[in-house]
């Protein structure tokens, strides 16, 4: 369980969200809606423990994440549109280093499995500033297979699908519901509403605004 | 105590009355110090009428420094609490202590020239106000140097952080140049031990100083809070008109 | 998996490989800068004139001038690039603290930056006319003051993360902080000359060095937390 408990949140001198509160349950996902400006990103980042909260916590099971740091960064993965990527390494180089940064396995086995994930083989080798928006974006989501060789529970992802073509959204959907499957919990930030035919929650932050104004 | 009063409107009150005492005040100390200063203090044997200036160039000096320390204290403040109220009590001190600093180096550049014949002569105290200056310019250039002025205001406080830990130790490197390079000849710049005479008029003029600074950080402070009250004022008709 | 300080030292290095590797891949960058610190030691004699004896006064003072002015350009790379492509949020998302990181940032900048650049002194001694047996002291020396130099960059890098024109006011942020590794720096190099103990000027260095050492790490994971929570 992952509670949202009275969160204020500004960004520079605006308030994004005011004594907002939910509730996140295990083996869920979870979309954040909301316009250019609502606030999406902004959100993801105090989740993933970034951005400072004004009021009010956050908990994973009933651990505030601030006290448990270290702990929670361990247990989530987070990719936004900035996706963490060296122009000057390969994406293989990439992936490699980001596993060893993070303290797992990177034997040639296992990265050669997340490269497959994602269809990224045969790019492998491709340096990152010779790719595509489309295939930087699918670099940083290929991390998401080593959520199930090691005890990750949160994937943390801002607007993943804009700039994947039809099969690799595919390929990325299926690792959603895989991660689903193993109890994982998913929290997104998109514009675009038609990623899964799965059952999801919706944060839409543009009708809380309306709501807090009215 | 500090959030106590930093609730604007208690602040406004206080200040109100506060104001033209602190006026009143430094005015009478400053004046008096620099009729002690000027007319009621011996002159020095070697320097002449031109020891004088160490009335307003000491003071300032002290000031500087000290402004300093308030600056990284309420930076400190802001950084611990977040308190938007310390943000807007650096902001203020910053330009004042600058200012000081700025005082310091030219009423030293001043004594300096009929004492050595120059306008700068590399002294170990010099020296260090200028360094001061610079921490303080960094101060305000890092603070103004963002899209949105409230995320310079952080990086700006651990800037001022950095200068309290760092200033010590620059001082005490820039002291210990000096005394490499130094040929024993050259006089000091506090000269011959100061006697009593002269102790008078550099404390008079020192807290006359502070009281006038305190003074022009109140009424920049009031000045800044009523700006913010105005933004949010149109930010709120604005909004309106968008309904 | 529950992190240990053995597994503290093993992602320590891993950052630095990846350090090590994508600075491998920009070489360029790393002549550059040698190319940059000697065009500023050419620059003296040409407005001092070629008098030799003009030149060992100051000699000295010119190749840290020049040290410390040379990798100005190159400080915002530090952290910046891996500010503005994300990498500084993947590694606030590892169960290791910021400060060790940023630590592995600073020293690695060291490794990477100023040895290579202290290493061609050789270069820059004979252009300077500098006798041949005070290279070693240089060298000490400023691989000594190098390593205080790369912390203080590392916090002027982490000072300027999200700065308009960053990189234009870092070096009014952080030449201030420089002056005291210059003036041992100068002191070391100037006491080996006329023949002196330049151990005074050494352990103070070595002191500045070791205080960077501690506090750097943490002033600098400061404000990348300031920096990527906005």
């Amino acid at each position: 369980m992952f509670n949202l408990e009275n969160l204020t949140i500004q960004r520079g001198s605006r308030i994004i969200l005011s004594d907002f509160k939910s509730v996140i349950e295990t083996g869920s996902l979870t979309i954040i809606k909301g316009g250019n400006g609502s606030g999406k990103s902004t959100l993801l980042r105090a989740i993933a423990g970034f951005t400072p909260l004004e009021k009010g916590e956050i908990k994973n099971n009933n651990k505030n994440i601030i006290s448990y740091k270290e702990e929670w960064s361990q247990k989530l993965i987070f990719v936004d549109t900035k996706n963490g990527l060296s122009n000057n390494l390969t994406i293989i180089e990439n992936l490699k280093s980001w596993a060893s940064i993070k303290g797992w396995p990177t034997s040639e086995e296992n990265l050669s499995k997340a490269l497959k994930s994602l269809d990224l083989v045969k790019y492998a080798n491709l340096f990152i500033s010779e790719c595509s928006e489309g295939l930087k974006k699918r670099a940083a989501l290929a991390r998401l297979y080593f959520s199930f060789i090691s005890d990750i529970d949160f994937w943390i992802l801002d607007e993943p699908t804009n700039e994947l073509d039809k099969p690799s959204q595919q390929l990325f959907e299926k690792l959603i519901l895989n991660f689903l499957n193993q109890q994982g919990t998913v929290i997104i930030a998109s514009h675009d509403l038609n990623i899964l035919e799965k059952k999801y929650n919706v944060i839409d932050l543009d009708l809380l605004k309306e709501q807090s104004i009215l | 105590m500090f959030d106590w009063l930093a609730n604007p409107n208690r602040f406004k009150r206080i200040t109100n009355k506060l104001e033209p005492f602190l006026i009143v005040i430094s005015i009478i100390l400053i004046a008096s110090g620099l009729y002690f200063g000027l007319f009621d203090s011996p002159k020095d044997y070697q320097q002449g009428d031109a020891v004088r200036i160490m009335y307003v160039h000491v003071p300032s000096a002290w000031l500087a420094s000290f402004l300093f320390l308030s600056l990284a204290v309420s930076c400190i403040f802001y950084l611990a609490w977040k308190h938007p109220f310390a943000d807007i009590i650096s902001n203020t001190i910053a330009p004042i202590g600058a200012v000081f600093s700025v005082l310091t180096l030219v009423t030293g550049s001043l004594w300096g020239k009929p004492m050595w014949g120059t306008w700068w002569v590399w002294d170990a105290r010099l020296t260090s106000m200028l360094v001061l200056f610079f921490f303080y310019l960094g101060y305000i250039i890092l603070s103004n140097a963002f899209e949105r002025k409230i995320d310079g205001s952080k990086s700006a406080s651990v800037l001022a952080l950095i200068g309290l830990i760092n200033l010590p130790i620059i001082k005490f490197s820039v002291d210990w140049w000096h005394t490499l390079h130094q040929p024993s000849s050259i006089l000091k710049f506090d000269g011959p031990s100061i006697d009593e005479q002269m102790l008078l008029p550099l404390i008079l003029m020192f807290f006359g100083f502070s009281i006038f600074s305190l003074y022009l950080i109140i009424v920049n402070v009031k000045t800044k809070l009523i700006q913010k009250k105005c933004e949010a004022l149109i930010l709120k008709s604005n909004l309106k008109e968008f309904l | 998996m529950k992190l240990t300080h053995l597994s503290w030292t093993y992602m320590f290095i891993a950052h630095i490989k990846r350090d090590f590797l994508t600075n491998s891949r920009s070489l360029i960058d790393l002549i550059s800068i040698i190319g940059f610190m000697l065009l500023i030691i050419i620059l003296f004699p040409i407005g001092l004139g070629p008098d030799q004896e003009k030149m060992s006064i100051v000699s000295n003072a010119i190749i840290w001038i020049g040290l410390i002015l040379a990798i100005l350009p190159s400080l915002d790379k530090i952290l910046q690039k891996d500010f503005e492509n994300g990498w500084l949020d993947q590694i606030a998302t590892t169960g290791i603290p910021l400060e060790i990181v940023l630590l592995s940032k600073g020293i690695s900048y060291w490794l990477m930056v100023l040895i290579p650049l202290i290493l061609s002194s050789p270069l820059f001694v004979i252009l300077l006319s500098i006798e041949l047996k005070y290279l070693p002291w240089l060298i000490v020396s400023m691989s000594i003051g190098g390593l205080a130099i790369s912390l203080i960059g590392l916090i002027g890098s982490a000072l300027i993360l999200g700065a308009k024109r960053g990189n234009i006011l870092l070096p009014i942020l952080i030449i201030p902080l420089m002056i005291p590794i210059l003036i041992f720096g100068v002191g070391i190099n100037e006491a080996v000359k006329i023949g002196e103990s330049p151990f005074g000027n050494l352990f103070l260095l070595i002191a500045l060095a070791l205080i960077y050492l501690i506090i750097s790490p943490f002033i600098s994971a400061l404000l990348v937390r300031i920096a990527i929570g906005r």
